[in-house]
């Protein structure tokens, strides 16, 4: 069983966040990029089944040559292969144009990815591919099962803890939801190896796309910051033992 | 021309979801403004009493597609049937609640169309003569505005509970059905089996007091002190989803889209940041205590009493104090 996994390079905490002049994307001061944590899930699930039905990963990421760091990491945690396509747009749609151009050059039986990414919360990237490619989706699955080359059934949360078994015909798409398998640690040596390993890297050009049939979406951000309140919060103050005696005061009057 | 907003409708096992009514709320509120119509677009099998909790409620149009081959349909058949019907109607918005069913449609049902899609949305409105979006990102922390272009078709997917729900009146919309090209609908995937919510050996939606815990906590071994809280109150130990994912707590403990919706009298939530997908879960309860070490936790956006503080000081405090008063 052959697996793409996608997964989106994004920064921790952020400082300076603005929105860029054109109102297309965000602009911010970041620390490291690192592996979103919904698609290290998703990867995560891919070591699995690789594990029981052989096969090859590769890692799929999207971004300049500053999110080439999370492929040495999928690389590390056991990915075989590695792919960067050359494109900086936080544009879903862009991206999931892009992403379906870049999977029709690979080979594979499932392709992985997350629910949504932690910096523009849009978790529209992977359905959307999939929608582009033709390929039957599922979202927010927690459990796969391979029934054979042609088959797979998932376990998808539908909300309020209510699942669907859902039979796919492969080649298909699955976001995995977080939780799906620990997260596996890494050691220090492994990365450092991989660091080694050649990503391989498609240009826009070489996915037959040219930059301006890359539309972004038909709006403007038009603004960026903390959330209004919607009911100013009362903070208590003074030592534990104070606030506990008020906390406990409220808590009682409310029941 | 596009024209007309179109909502659709959320429901399972024959009753429609809260959702509906909020999205139905929304799109009253656009389509006053915009002059346009409204129409309520219900997708299934055996919709009768779908249509008739629904009648009433602001619309002017219902829309059913009703078809054997939606009774139990993935994602992909679904999306593919709202895209038949939505291609008739031609509307300007599509209006889908960002649940987890929802989150699955909107870039399906957004692609297939040719619209633009704005997920997670906690509000709609105009603004400066623009449709505009409220979208929480970067993990909940910021909120961005979003104004669509001039004329841009889009489907906005809304949380649960960013409107409050539409009032029935007396006016009667007329109910169209619209048949279903099955044959255009790809068969690559089928659902087997609906699995229901296990119950576990506690229901934490039935408490009046649910103390909640969050990743904050730092490490399992400090769950017993949260529990010891829960206990002392009288009440249950619930968590937020990464809790879950590590496995520090069961499935059935959590709060949020994916787990429980809880509306107890008091939610004391404990080293919870608050990402959009936990607040769906419990912004109704009646008093939110938050104790967070981050002053900028989204929490505190809708927490009634807050501590910006060490839950390791406040937590054992508060336990013992609740203790002592029912000694």
């Amino acid at each position: 069983m052959n697996i793409v996994v996608c997964c989106k390079s994004v920064p921790g905490f952020v400082t300076n966040l603005n929105v860029s002049p054109d109102g297309k994307s965000f602009q911010y001061q970041g620390q490291l990029l690192a592996i979103n944590e919904c698609d290290e899930y998703a990867l995560e699930e891919a070591l699995v089944l690789k594990k029981t039905h052989g096969g090859q990963i590769t890692a799929v990421s999207m971004g300049g040559i500053k999110s080439q760091d999370v492929l040495y990491y999928a690389l590390a945690k056991g990915a075989d292969k590695a792919v960067r396509v050359d494109c900086e747009s936080q544009d879903p749609k862009v991206a999931s144009k892009v992403l379906a151009a870049a999977l029709k050059q690979l080979e594979f039986d499932l392709v992985l990815t997350g629910t949504q990414a932690r910096d523009t919360l849009s978790g529209q990237v992977g359905i959307g591919a999939a929608s582009r490619l033709g390929l039957p989706f599922a979202y927010a699955v927690v459990a796969v099962e391979v029934q054979d080359d042609k088959t797979i059934s998932v376990r998808k949360e539908l909300g309020g803890g209510r699942h669907a078994d859902v039979e796919l015909r492969l080649p298909a798409l699955l976001c995995i939801q977080t939780g799906i398998q620990p997260l596996t640690f890494v050691p220090p040596a492994r990365r450092i190896r991989a660091r080694h390993q050649p990503v391989r890297s498609f240009s826009l050009p070489d996915l037959g796309l040219q930059a301006a049939e890359l539309v972004p979406q038909g709006y403007r951000i038009v603004s960026v910051r903390p959330p209004e309140r919607a009911h100013q919060v009362e903070l208590l103050q003074g030592s534990a033992q104070d606030i506990a005696a008020a906390l406990l005061s409220r808590i009682q009057e409310s029941r | 021309m596009a024209r007309g907003i179109l909502v659709l409708v959320e429901h399972a096992g024959g009753k429609v979801d809260s959702v509906t009514l909020q999205l139905l709320a929304a799109g009253r509120s656009l389509a006053t403004q915009l002059k346009t119509q409204l129409i309520a677009l219900a997708v299934g099998h055996q919709l009768e009493s779908i249509s008739a909790a629904i009648q009433g409620h602001g619309m002017d149009r219902i829309v059913i597609v009703d078809h054997p081959a939606l009774a139990l349909a993935t994602g992909e058949v679904q999306a593919h049937a709202i895209a038949q019907v939505a291609r008739q109607i031609d509307p300007r918005f599509l209006l889908i609640g960002y649940s987890l069913v929802g989150m699955e449609l909107t870039p399906a049902v957004a692609t297939q169309l040719g619209m633009n899609a704005l997920t997670n949305c906690v509000n709609v409105e105009i603004r400066d003569g623009a449709v505009t979006v409220t979208r929480p990102v970067f993990d909940s922390t910021q909120h961005t505005h979003v104004a669509l272009d001039e004329n841009a078709r889009a489907v906005i997917a809304l949380q649960k509970g960013s409107f409050a729900p539409i009032e029935p009146t007396s006016t009667q919309a007329a109910v169209d059905s619209v048949s279903l090209d099955v044959a255009g609908i790809p068969a690559r995937s089928k659902v087997l089996a609906i699995v229901e919510a296990p119950s576990g050996d506690v229901d934490i939606t039935k408490a009046e007091i649910v103390v909640s815990v969050g990743r904050g906590i730092g490490t399992a071994e400090k769950i017993p002190v949260i529990a010891e809280l829960a206990e002392a109150l009288g009440g249950v130990l619930a968590c937020s989803r990464p809790v879950v994912d590590v496995g520090w707590l069961p499935r059935e403990r959590q709060v949020g889209a994916s787990g429980r919706t809880v509306t107890p009298k008091v939610y004391v939530a404990c080293g919870i940041s608050g990402a959009i997908q936990h607040l769906t879960g419990m912004r109704d309860s009646h008093r939110i205590i938050a104790i967070n070490k981050d002053p900028d936790a989204p929490i505190f956006g809708v927490a009634h009493v807050g501590v910006v503080g060490d839950l390791f000081e406040i937590v054992p405090a508060l336990t013992k104090a609740a203790k002592e008063a029912k000694a």
